[in-house]
């Protein structure tokens, strides 16, 4: 594979990026362990896009797997098991990206491992969930694991009686949030029925949901990060992805758009040259992304036909 | 001095990696956007230096040019049937690829020592 430069170069990138920005987090009174927290989701992001043949693939395996990330879901299994039946579907696109994104961390951050998959739980969980569900009923780091479970499960179910400890205080403090909609609005809440009626009601539901989950991707061809384009995507959902789509539709992603990933190359050009309809064109320090993997190139010569 | 170099890599591959893991920590309220800011212009320069200096070999391009564009100095092509020839004569191709060229002049060789 002529790509088998691209892990050592994406690893001196990375080192160069740390080793040469710590100056500045020092500066900013930032801890180093952020530093090195900062290159860990770097690298394991990177790790898991599968651009090419990482060294270290197997290491982190286990901690790739508290990210969103499709190739890691096939050796767990087990993780996603035990969650997925006890959580009804009844939007399905939304519901399985959280279920996806949160199933396999409970069990990381309550039994494997305390610190570092503690932190990310609660990171991931901001970001996808609003903090109150989980901040409020948080007492110390220990209980999180095993609580936010309830917190979690209780608005993806339409019937939430059950658990008689959050309505009182959760559901009066929750209104103000816009990021969740969807899932809280029909279980209990009629203050915030609009935002909720159109995704629901089906009335546009039919295109914009599928929509969202490409149109973050296609325009950025590299990683899928379910948490903050769901998230986003949440909150302006008709707006933005109506926007997305007539944008990019038009050229790009009819025929690779399914796909989920866009091939492009990054590049710059000494020479852009036309005859009649024959293109020449000279490209330096490029990095192609192509049927998920990137390759890296000093000098391209290009030769089309228009 | 940061400023003198590309900010399009970040659309990549290992610049989307680090723009996400930069935005969780923003969200978290690890850092703040400020030095996310410097890490990708930290990063801008550390790809750009570690591709001029590490990335050598060549590759050639043919395809069908199904549309060009020239604005502000960034031409973008989108190639049917593109195929690369990569190092080893390995022949890599796809049914279309998005190809976006920034100048390779003044901006990024004035940022180079």
């Amino acid at each position: 594979m002529s790509n088998k430069i691209v892990p050592s170069i994406y690893r001196a990138v990375i080192d160069d990026v740390i080793s040469s920005i710590k100056p500045e987090f020092d500066e900013y009174g930032v801890s180093e362990d952020v530093l090195h927290d900062l290159q860990d989701r770097w690298e394991k992001k990177v790790i898991a896009s599968h651009v090419a043949e990482f060294d270290n693939q197997a290491a982190p395996a286990p901690a790739t797997n508290s990210h969103p990330t499709h190739p890691a879901y096939p050796p767990h299994p087990m993780h996603t098991h035990p969650h997925t039946p006890g959580v009804p579907n009844p939007y399905a696109p939304p519901p399985s990206v959280y279920q996806h994104s949160h199933v396999p961390l409970p069990p990381a951050g309550a039994q494997v491992k305390a610190e570092p998959v503690d932190t990310r739980y609660m990171l991931s969980q901001g970001m996808a969930h609003p903090s109150p569900y989980a901040m409020p009923p948080l007492p110390g780091p220990q209980i999180p694991g095993a609580r936010p479970p309830n917190g979690m499960a209780y608005p993806t179910h339409p019937p939430p009686p059950p658990t008689a400890r959050y309505p009182p205080t959760a559901q009066h403090q929750q209104p103000p949030q816009a990021r969740i909609p969807q899932v809280d609005g029909p279980s209990a809440l009629p203050k915030i029925p609009q935002l909720d009626g159109p995704s629901s009601s089906s009335s546009e539901s039919p295109s914009p949901p599928p929509s969202q989950g490409y149109a973050p991707r296609a325009l950025h061809p590299s990683l899928p990060q379910p948490l903050q384009s769901t998230s986003q995507a949440d909150n302006d959902e008709a707006i933005n992805s109506d926007l997305d789509d007539s944008d990019s539709d038009n050229e790009e992603v009819n025929e690779t758009g399914s796909s989920a990933e866009q091939d492009i190359v990054f590049c710059t050009y000494d020479k852009v040259a036309r005859v009649k309809n024959k293109w020449k064109c000279i490209l330096k320090d490029g990095m192609i992304h192509i049927n998920g993997k990137d390759y890296l190139f000093a000098k391209c010569t290009g030769e089309f036909e228009w | 001095m940061a400023s003198a170099y590309y900010e399009f890599y970040r659309g990549s591959s290992i610049g989307m990696a680090l723009t996400d893991s930069l935005d969780e920590l923003i969200t978290s309220g690890a850092i703040t956007p400020q030095l996310a800011m410097k890490v990708l212009q930290q990063f801008d320069k550390s790809l750009a230096d570690t591709m001029v200096k590490s990335v050598k070999n060549k590759t050639t391009l043919k395809g069908h040019l199904h549309t060009y564009r020239l604005c502000d100095d960034v031409w973008t092509f989108i190639v049917k049937n593109p195929t690369f020839k990569m190092e080893q004569n390995e022949l890599v191709s796809a049914a279309k690829i998005k190809i976006v060229a920034c100048k390779n002049g003044d901006a990024i060789e004035a940022g180079k020592k």
